[in-house]
């Protein structure tokens, strides 16, 4: 699972040395922004049935997606929210690009879903978000970010 | 390979649900605790060959027959290689306390060494003595309670005391290695 952390011990073991200063540096410039991240995993968690339902009822209310598939959009839109709750955590991709990033093109492409409802939504959310009732300005962008990345990979 | 934050994330994924305030705790304490992380991990890494090599000879010492001819450490040859693992396991310990999991631990180094030594021959019972002699000296110097002069210099220096927890968890990493050639 990449991390800050892991990602600097899988290149100090492909070279087979103890980390470094670099190495030790570049980890606790990971644990400096930690608190950052973990509010906002923290405020994701609370308010993720929120924040799913809002951006559904946005992108829906707009009439031009078929109603039907609504269900399944907020499941997805939940799914992601989840992972991006992870990548906060581990403060790196590695949750969205293991299990929500590859292989998303090919399943999409597979079933003929429209994008444009999670992208939409990803966007909603992060252009609705509340500072600093939903969460600080850190952890806002911080959570921003990853929305961002998402909506890339999506694009 | 986990780390402290990625063993939350698979943990909470089983159960697909996000990780909340409960389980965000621990790793609150973790990110609190990283300067004696980092100390504890330089600790390590700037004294590698003081404590590999002293714990080889150390177990030379307590058993003069490993470096006669017939022993395991005979010729230079056999006694490097034996150098060489130390320092193997000791950077696998180090990656694990940076970390604050085992996994890499367990995957790259535990993980058919005993079944590689038994194959190579190599006397398990001095393989555990340069362990133990590793582990011994890893957290003497960690919480600065070795005799003789301070061997690092951290971030918090003058804090070895500070470094007690993480000397424990340290020595829990060398444990594992143990019991895993047990």
């Amino acid at each position: 699972m990449k991390s800050a952390v892991t990602t600097v011990i899988s290149s100090a073991d492909a070279s087979g040395r103890f980390p470094t200063i670099s190495d030790i540096e570049s980890v606790k410039g990971s644990f400096d922004r930690a608190n950052a991240r973990l509010e906002a995993a923290e405020k994701l968690a609370v308010h993720i049935d929120r924040f799913t339902s809002e951006a559904l009822e946005y992108v829906y209310g707009k009439q031009s997606l078929e109603q039907a598939n609504k269900d399944k959009c907020a499941r997805d839109i939940h799914h992601y929210l989840r992972l991006i709750n992870y990548c906060l955590v581990t403060g790196g991709t590695g949750p969205l690009d293991e299990w929500g990033i590859a292989g998303m093109r090919e399943v999409i492409r597979a079933q003929q879903l429209p994008t444009i409802a999670y992208i939409e939504s990803f966007s909603y959310i992060r252009d609705n978000l509340d500072i600093p009732s939903d969460m600080g300005q850190q952890a806002a962008s911080e959570f921003k970010s990853l929305l961002d990345y998402l909506i890339n990979s999506l694009a | 390979m986990l780390d402290a934050f990625s063993r939350a994330v698979v943990s909470a994924d089983s159960k697909g649900a996000p990780i909340g305030t409960a389980d965000l705790t621990a790793l609150r304490k973790y990110v609190a605790d990283a300067n004696k992380r980092i100390d504890a991990t330089l600790a390590i890494t700037q004294n590698v060959s003081c404590i590999a090599a002293d714990a080889i000879s150390g177990m030379v010492c307590e058993n003069t027959g490993l470096t006669q001819p017939g022993g395991h450490c005979y010729p230079t040859r056999r006694m490097a290689a034996c150098l060489r693992d130390g320092e193997i396991i000791l950077r696998y310990v180090s990656y694990a306390l940076l970390a604050g999991d085992p996994s890499v631990l367990d995957d790259r180094c535990i993980n058919g060494l005993k079944e590689t030594y038994l194959a190579l021959g190599v006397p398990l019972a001095n393989a555990i003595r340069a362990i133990e002699i590793m582990k011994i000296a890893t957290v003497a110097i960690m919480t600065e309670t070795n005799t003789g002069r301070k061997m690092f210099e951290g971030i918090n220096s003058g804090s070895g005391a500070q470094c007690q927890d993480i000397a424990s968890e340290a020595a829990s990493y060398f444990d594992r290695v143990i019991n895993a050639l047990s």
